[in-house]
């Protein structure tokens, strides 16, 4: 019972939509209070589009959909990004936070999905090969 | 060697299933040769099995980059050391290894059950062989081959992940697999004793060690990978509630549950369906956690492939393993009766009723989370995620209930605690732990879970003191001992219980050091050299940082490595330097941060070197390019981990060290134990 309790709330309280790029759009046009709400969206990270504040803390970066890469936006960061991290390659990575009503969206935590760097298809290491 | 490798795997499978075959088949017809041969070939597939590793390891020291596996997790440059531990670098390897684990366990439980415990035997040697083939089927049959050649040899290696290069992360998958594989013995003495029908707490008693073995490594497997995490992934944490994570705390979390329930059936006879639950949910979660690893079917900061075939093989597994297991224990439920009832909620059994219930709320809890993306996405299609807040709300209450009937179970009265019993043993516990809660309020901590900790941590310590100074005040006044030789001789005498009562203790400091982390202060800033920051310890000095500046130079298996220099002073005083780097490894196109720590006994101070301006540059040594950003930390008792981590380690030594079980002995041995299990 208790342990249910802590479960439900715990739930409820720190539950949060992962969404693509897409998603996300549709349900902001929907619903526009989904802007105050914070979800985690994984998306591809543009090739160099990553630039930083002068204070040297401030990450910019922008953000696309893996299958329409019209659907972009730009995305801000305050803290340390992880070593992974770098706009050189194509690389996904799944941002947590809150889409701002200006179009920017205010990332608490970056992760990259780096599959690809821990083991590669043979292909791909041929592909190394051959370049 | 290595093609040599590659044969004994093939033939590993078919000795193992006909082995598998011969043990049941043997033990049900009562035929001994049938069950010694299969015991034989237990022997050969683990020589097998040595050959197989071997034979990757000598690849990955002979640099053999035309086979895929040592392609992708070695190169040229790469450590000796790192290459050897490619055996379990990797999904391909990590099985192979696993198997190899499993089947030397095999071997040990065949060995040294090779004349007593005989009517146990045929159907243990026969699980055990049939999971051995369950792994090589997998190994040859879903694409994970470790000997898959590629169709030409690449001039070098991709190289291991620069993370993964870490001592700690060296020994923690070995550790934990350790774990994951000796509680297959448990598992398959359990089978067996529902196959035959013995179900008194033989299968237990057989077990005992290996239970605690397995329990041992898989605490240790789970500390050293907090290491590895403090150490390497550069952000001062060392828990992250990643499905990964989680999947090694599961196994531990149903473990110790049934390693305290299998007391109550010991002692009172009760509990046997629900440990006989306990022991089948137990291995399928080692299972499990050895598929999570290994599947990438959840997302996570550790899962290195996508293989839906052999999460498909793996589910059907379990999903077969758990339909017998059940349909076994219903088949003997007329014999799993239980032989007492609970007389009291003031109770031992109680007490170990509660924190059995507790462990399985959390390890559902936890593995509700780590599902969940799953389980939302199935049903409605949209998947949601709970995060590191869901996982710390739910446990943290739980783990500090926990906290608590740790410093009560040990003391309270089977059956039914008495008034005297309740006032003579909790009243000073009690006491102390309320003074210091209260000390640290009055020193100005407002954290209030960190009071509780530090309270109930306070309770428990007491608590088994109490019962050392008593037992040893006992020992030294009726053999006329010395305190220190009393002392000693009374672990010796119940290592069990002494010995569990020091991996409390370790646990505890554990307890105390996540409950620290509540005062960790971090400070970000970005330096020119001869500029310095200064932090504030929780504990009231100030450390103060002075940025002395970048140098570079290439290092083995690195392009690059650049190291910023900070002098380090403590109010004023000079105490040392401390330093982190950026390294460029040449099979690596991202640098990596390598943080710098000095340990203290309260207290770590630990350095992160954010980024770097100019990083190229520094690379360069270009003395323009020195301006870099840090990040710095004061995490508090972090230290107390791993300190834990030891006394567990010496507690667990104890408990399970074989006992000099000599005739001579044995009338004094006996008067001891009912001299230190006795409770007032």
């Amino acid at each position: 019972m208790v342990v249910g309790y802590l479960m439900w709330t715990g739930v409820t309280q720190t539950m949060t939509y992962y969404l693509t790029p897409i998603e996300l759009m549709d349900r902001v046009e929907v619903d526009p209070t989904f802007h105050q709400v914070g979800v985690k969206v994984s998306g591809r990270l543009e090739m160099g589009s990553w630039s930083r504040d002068s204070d040297e803390l401030l990450h910019h970066f922008t953000v696309a959909d893996l299958e329409d890469e019209s659907v972009r936006f730009p995305v801000e960061y305050r803290d340390i990004l992880p070593d992974t991290f770098n706009d050189k390659e194509l690389q996904d990575v799944v941002l947590e936070g809150r889409y701002r009503e200006d179009g920017v969206f205010d990332a608490t935590v970056v992760l990259t999905k780096c599959g690809s760097r821990y083991e590669a298809s043979p292909e791909e290491l041929m592909g190394d090969v051959i370049e | 060697m290595i093609q040599l490798g590659e044969y004994a795997l093939w033939i590993a499978l078919p000795i193992s299933i006909v082995g598998a075959v011969l043990a049941f088949w043997g033990g049900a017809k009562r035929r001994g040769d049938l069950v010694l041969a299969s015991e034989l070939s237990v022997y050969t597939v683990f020589f097998l099995l040595i050959l197989t590793s071997i034979g990757i390891v000598v690849a990955f020291l002979t640099d053999r980059f035309d086979y895929w596996y040592v392609a992708n997790y070695s190169n040229r440059e790469l450590d000796t050391y790192f290459k050897v531990s490619g055996l379990w670098a990797g999904q391909r390897g990590s099985l192979v290894f696993w198997v190899l684990l499993l089947s030397l366990f095999s071997v040990v439980a065949t060995y040294s059950n090779r004349f007593k415990n005989r009517e146990f035997m045929p159907n243990v040697v026969g699980v055990l062989l049939t999971i051995t083939g369950f792994f090589l089927l997998v190994l040859l049959f879903a694409d994970v081959n470790p000997f898959e050649k590629m169709p030409f040899a690449p001039a070098d290696g991709r190289g291991l992940n620069p993370q993964l290069q870490n001592y700690w992360m060296t020994i923690h998958p070995p550790t934990l697999y350790l774990g994951f594989t000796a509680f297959t013995v448990p598992f398959a003495f359990a089978v067996s004793a529902l196959l035959n029908g013995r179900l008194d707490t033989r299968w237990i008693v057989i077990t005992r060690r290996w239970i605690l073995l397995s329990w041992f490594f898989l605490a240790n497997g789970i500390i050293f990978g907090m290491r590895w995490a403090y150490e390497e992934l550069g952000w001062g944490g060392f828990w992250f509630w990643d499905p990964v994570e989680n999947a090694s705390l599961l196994p531990w979390l149903t473990a110790t549950a049934f390693l305290h329930s299998i007391q109550i059936q010991e002692n009172r006879g009760m509990l046997k369906i629900w440990n006989m639950g306990l022991v089948v949910a137990t291995f399928l979660l080692t299972i499990f956690a050895t598929f999570l690893t290994r599947s990438g079917l959840i997302e996570s900061v550790h899962t290195f492939a996508e293989n839906t075939k052999i999460a498909f093989i793996f589910l059907t597994f379990m999903g077969a393993v758990t339909v017998a297991c059940i349909m076994l224990i219903v088949w003997r439920k007329p014999m799993l009766q239980s032989e007492r009832q609970i007389e009291s909620y003031l109770s031992r059994e109680s007490a170990f009723l509660f924190n059995n219930v507790i462990f399985l709320a959390a390890a559902f809890a936890v593995m509700f989370g780590t599902l969940f993306p799953l389980i939302t996405e199935g049903i409605t299609g949209q998947t949601i995620t709970v995060g590191p807040p869901y996982f710390n709300m739910i446990n943290l209450p739980l783990g500090l209930a926990l906290l608590a009937l740790m410093g009560i179970g040990p003391v309270i009265a089977w059956r039914k605690a008495s008034r005297r019993n309740l006032v003579k043993n909790f009243v000073t516990p009690t006491i102390v732990g309320i003074s210091v809660a209260l000390c640290f309020y009055l020193l100005g901590a407002r954290q209030i879970m960190a009071l509780v900790t530090f309270g109930l941590s306070a309770f428990v310590m007491t608590v088994i003191v109490v019962e050392f100074i008593k037992g040893t005040k006992a020992r030294s006044r009726i053999e006329g001992e010395g305190h220190l030789v009393a002392f000693f001789h009374l672990i010796g005498r119940n290592r069990r219980r002494w010995g569990g009562y020091i991996v409390h203790v370790g646990v505890v400091l554990v307890f105390t050091a996540f409950a620290g982390a509540a005062f960790d202060r971090e400070l970000i800033q970005t330096l020119e050299p001869g500029e310095s920051v200064t932090i504030e310890s929780p504990l009231g000095h100030n450390y103060t940082l002075t940025y002395q500046g970048l140098s570079s130079a290439r290092g083995n298996n690195l392009a690059a490595k650049t190291t910023a220099l900070m002098a380090v002073s403590e109010d004023g005083e000079p105490i040392g330097t401390l330093t982190a780097e950026k390294r460029l490894y040449i099979t690596w196109e991202a640098p990596v941060t390598e943080v710098g720590i000095r340990s203290r006994f309260f207290e770590d101070l630990y350095l992160i070197l954010e980024s770097v301006s100019d990083l190229n540059g520094a690379f360069m040594n270009d003395p323009e390019a020195q301006r870099a950003t840090f990040e710095v930390q004061v995490n508090v008792l972090v230290g107390w981990i791993w300190y834990g981590g030891f006394i567990i380690t010496i507690g667990g030594v104890i408990t399970m060290w074989p006992s000099r079980g000599s005739q001579k002995n044995s009338n004094k041995e006996k008067l001891g134990q009912s001299l230190a299990g006795q409770n007032p």
